[in-house]
């Protein structure tokens, strides 16, 4: 079964028409990307399928199931993670309460459990303490664990970042520019986690790129939005070499 | 002249690391007995003690009354203190430090409930013991509680949660009020309600249902703050919350059925020190479970940043109505507690004045620290008691101070802290710091 | 005719309101802090005014020489609002400028507290006692078809507007109003652009205290009698009428400042007085909940950095 069905979706912002006509379906265990110049709707669409904006027209079906009209942590849990391009973290929290965070849809003890501290939130917390030290040692970022996270090298934050987005247990993976800033030892870094991710896990990726090297390399299938619209869509071959891309993104902006 | 100042720093560095070595390995266990052995000290001999030193009774509030009012006493005051409680405690603690250190290693062993029971109990002889010096100790000793408990219900939402809120006064005002009707309507012969429907003996049992019937009318109160903050965050649900004081502050005054502006009193005095003890106990008890937890936590991630929070499967929605719930729910349990134990309430003294209190207390102490709380509740409420003979110069010095606390440690003393119990209680060894 | 009368004391009372509200609403705009002083900063407006016109009245007495009455209050208002003035920039200097990096609540904590010094500084120094205001122009009534006007209350309310007009024209048209204005729309760029962000926050607090002072004078003309803890109350209702306003509108707050006075003073036509300060905050309260932004404020809100 298709893993993430969009069709037909638009949205407008006032008068503005951000997202037109926008379709996409997603196999599990797939990486997709999306590239478009700057301001060409690329974060709208995702802020549309995870629910911070309602879209005016069109639906997203995550494994059947709609998803307009729920709210964000709805949908997160239901198998929705993410990454932001300016990395949302926050900023008096250490990193293991970061990836903890991310397990609150998984905790049953309730409030309950919360005031009085019983055995199953003792366990509960136990095993999501677990599972985060897990992604944590995964992304190589568990020496860290009871640092604050915003004293954390850029690179180690980007990482922290996206175990967060993992400890939720997502079966899909969106990120947005998750190489935003890095240097080129940063990048490959990032690039080899991105690998292991869905080879470890098996986890279907949907990524927004600047960096024409990360989408060329990662991506099985690319699209390219420009105004809202996709332009093109296509194996990277196809949009290296095709010239509406070219021209719209390309000739203006250096490839890396 | 630069190498002597280097060399006072080095030989202050010096002193204050014998200090750490000499106190480091000292468990809580045996600084509760060092402090237990003090106050039996000064109720067996505190009083001839005080006299032969040429004071006229034992200090109440650490001296202060007497050194302020009488500087020609101060070296009596300051004997009083070192040979009554600093020498005592510091000594005892010091020689009991290895026997605590293996009781605590034995208690690790046995369920942490049983521990936490043990120090609670050593705490409780201490405050009951040194209060029952007098009357008046005994009062600061309840109001200082009251404020521990107030303190930290404020902090949830404002520390924890991250919200200005100007609310709790009226939230107070709800639990003092609704228990002070509950208690006087049922188990009193009063004027305004009439004659007692219960048995008086009944009466201090029904009383914790009295706190709680407090304590959820001000959470139910608190709806009015708690579901603007779905839309509005910030500066707008600040001047929400204070209007909504100034509405029940003024709500009250024209409830003619509850004393309006005249207020309430006589109710029974059953907030009493045990009463008071065992409730805040149990408050910073659950609010600390609370906010160790992820469902606490999420509090701060809400803080921080909301679209994230959201976006990690967090019920932003039903975390910010938790908070405002659960921090109205133990301002009302305070205010339950503080018309019991003052016996007297009036819709005046819930307004601007106790919000500036309570505001000094959490921003003193620390933000989103339950220790930062207790210590804030503590020193502002002591330091207001002990400055009481400046009388007015008191709201020069105790403001002063708060401003300079702001200037230097923007979030309070001891913010940002957790209260683990399990490393308060465990035994320490020379190289812990 | 109860009406009407009824409107010129809403008139009169908006007139405080908005005046302090300005101030607030400036401080509040440009530099993103409650200054929870202000009240306080009114209050001590108010007494430094006493003092002024006091000295007047003391000086025309000694040298034999008569002014009108009306020359000493103009008088006493410039240079009260000279004086209070100072007494807004130090307040800034002491409480706010080292806590400008700080979380914003920290700064509202140290405005709280500043206020709480004032209010003492003042009991210690002149005592518990009220202190009644000179008066300085004979009361004239005049009779409107039943409507009994005073020049007092005409004249406050003409002061109140001409100065908030003033302000607006000040911020819309002066370079000084241009830099407030950028620094109201991005505080961080400022420093950028080679606009002395601390003599900004400086000139603001100068010239919300010296309205504040004026509305004290004023205050004093229509009710002499002055004391310490005056400013809390009529503060606090500025204070949130300024929010009300809006954030960065001169107009808004003037016009929420008289808009609780009306609340104020229509209310007890059809509901028992005491009732005042419950009706009046619940209007706010809804006002806010379904305009969370204020009157006249952009939908911007900005959140209590921590």
């Amino acid at each position: 079964m298709t893993l993430l069905q969009i069709e037909k979706m638009t949205h407008y912002f006032g008068g503005l028409r951000a997202v037109y006509n926008y379709g996409l379906s997603i196999e599990p265990g797939q990486i997709r990307g999306l590239i478009g110049p700057n301001g060409s709707g690329k974060t709208t669409i995702f802020n549309l399928i995870t629910g911070i904006y309602q879209p005016t027209e069109g639906q997203i079906l995550l494994e059947g199931k709609q998803l307009n009209g729920r709210s964000p942590h709805d949908i997160a849990s239901m198998g929705i993670g993410r990454t932001f391009q300016n990395m949302l973290l926050w900023r008096h929290m250490t990193v293991l309460e970061h990836v903890k965070m991310a397990r609150y849809s998984k905790l049953t003890y309730g409030l309950v459990g919360a005031f009085f501290g019983t055995s199953r939130r003792h366990r509960e917390e136990a095993e999501s303490e677990q599972v985060a030290f897990k992604l944590l040692k995964m992304m190589r970022v568990d020496q860290y664990a009871d640092q604050i996270v915003l004293n954390l090298p850029y690179g180690a934050q980007r990482r922290v970042e996206m175990a967060r987005a993992l400890a939720m247990e997502p079966r899909i993976l969106f990120l947005d520019e998750p190489t935003a800033g890095m240097n080129p030892d940063e990048l490959v870094q990032m690039m080899d986690i991105i690998r292991k991710v869905h080879g470890e896990l098996g986890l279907a990726i949907f990524l927004i790129e600047h960096r024409m090297r990360v989408v060329m390399e990662l991506c099985e299938r690319i699209q390219t939005l420009v105004f809202g619209e996709v332009i093109a869509e296509g194996i990277p071959e196809e949009i290296q070499n095709n010239p509406k891309v070219i021209d719209a993104y390309l000739g203006k902006e250096t490839v890396e | 002249m630069e190498s002597t100042g280097d060399e006072l720093s080095i030989n202050g560095k010096l002193k204050s690391s014998r200090v750490r070595e000499f106190v480091a390995p000292i468990p809580l266990l045996s600084w509760l007995l060092g402090a237990l052995v003090a106050v039996a000290l000064e109720h067996y001999i505190g009083t001839s003690f005080a006299q032969t030193l040429g004071l006229r009774k034992a200090p109440m509030l650490f001296g202060f009354d007497i050194m302020l009012k009488q500087p020609t006493l101060i070296h009596s005051a300051l004997t009083y203190l070192v040979l009554i409680y600093f020498l005592p405690i510091i000594v005892v603690a010091r020689l009991s430090a290895a026997g605590m250190n293996g009781l605590a290693a034995i208690l690790i062993d046995y369920p942490l409930m049983l521990t936490v029971l043990i120090h609670l109990g050593m705490l409780y002889a201490i405050l009951h013991w040194w209060s029952n010096m007098s009357l008046y100790r005994a009062d600061v000793l309840r109001f200082t509680l009251i404020a521990v408990l107030l303190t930290l219900s404020l902090n949830l939402i404002n520390g924890y949660m991250g919200e200005f809120s100007c609310s709790h006064p009226g939230f107070m005002a709800l639990g003092a009020y609704a228990s002070s009707v509950f208690t006087l309507g049922l188990f009193a012969d009063d004027r305004v309600f009439g004659p007692a429907l219960l048995p008086q003996w009944l009466g201090p049992y029904l009383f914790p249902v009295a706190l709680v019937l407090g304590g959820v009318v001000a959470a139910v109160g608190a709806l009015a703050v708690a579901i603007p903050s779905f839309r509005t965050r910030g500066d707008y649900l600040a001047i929400i919350s204070l209007a909504f004081m100034f509405i029940v502050k003024s709500l009250i005054e024209n409830l003619e059925f509850v004393g309006g502006p005249r207020g309430l009193g006589d109710q029974p005095g059953w907030a009493n020190r045990p009463v008071v003890f065992v409730t805040v106990v149990l408050g910073i008890w659950i609010i600390n479970n609370f906010v160790r937890s992820t469902l606490g936590k999420a509090l701060n991630a809400v803080r921080d940043n909301e679209m994230a929070a959201d976006a990690m499967t967090v019920d932003t929605r039903q975390t910010k109505i938790t908070a405002f719930l659960f921090g109205a729910f133990w301002a009302g349990v305070a205010g339950g507690l503080y018309a019991h134990a003052l016996r007297y309430i009036n819709p005046g003294s819930f307004g601007i004045q106790m919000l500036a209190e309570g505001l000094a207390m959490v921003y003193f102490g620390g933000l989103n620290s339950v220790y930062g709380s207790i210590v804030g509740a503590c020193s502002i409420s002591l330091l207001g008691e002990m400055l009481r003979p400046l009388e007015l110069f008191k709201w020069i010095i105790i403001p002063l101070l708060l401003i300079l606390v702001m200037i230097f440690r923007p979030t309070g003393l001891i913010a940002f802290r957790e209260f683990d119990v399990k490393k308060l209680v465990r035994p320490k060894q020379a190289s812990d710091r | 005719m109860v009406f009407f009368q009824n409107l010129i004391n809403a008139l009169q009372w908006g007139s405080f309101y908005a005046l302090i509200a300005l101030g607030y609403s400036m401080v509040y705009s440009i530099l993103m802090l409650f200054n929870f002083a202000h009240g306080d900063i009114f209050m001590v407006g108010a007494y430094i005014g006493f003092g002024v016109a006091t000295a007047l009245v003391a000086l025309t007495a000694m040298g034999n020489f008569a002014l009108p009455g009306w020359l000493v209050l103009a008088l006493t208002i410039l240079i009260s609002m000279f004086l209070t003035s100072f007494v807004g920039m130090f307040v800034e200097r002491v409480g706010y400028r080292p806590l400008r990096d700080a979380p914003r609540a920290s700064a509202a904590i140290t405005g709280l507290m500043i206020g709480i010094i004032l209010e003492t500084g003042n009991l210690i120094l002149l005592g518990a006692q009220r202190i009644s205001f000179p008066s300085l122009i004979e009361t004239s009534t005049y009779q409107l078809g039943g409507v009994v006007v005073t020049n007092k209350k005409i004249m406050i309310v003409l002061v109140s507007i001409a100065l908030s007009f003033a302000l607006h024209q000040f911020i819309r048209r002066t370079r000084w109003g241009m830099a407030m204005r950028a620094m109201a729309f991005d505080y961080a760029v400022v420093p950028l652009m080679g606009v002395p962000l601390n003599r900004i926050a400086a000139l603001t607090f100068a010239i919300g205290s010296g309205l504040a002072a004026v509305a004290g004078i004023l205050f004093g003309v229509a009710y002499p009698v002055l004391d310490p803890y005056m400013g809390i109350l009529v503060g606090w209702k500025a204070f949130v009428a300024a929010i009300l306003g809006g954030r960065g509108s001169v107009v808004g707050a003037t016009l929420a400042g008289f808009l609780l006075g009306f609340i104020e003073m229509f209310v007890p036509m059809v509901f028992p007085s005491t009732f005042r300060d419950l009706i009046a905050y619940s209007i706010i309260l809804l006002i806010l909940v379904f305009r969370p932004h204020g009157f006249f404020g952009e939908p911007y809100s900005a959140r209590l950095r921590l």
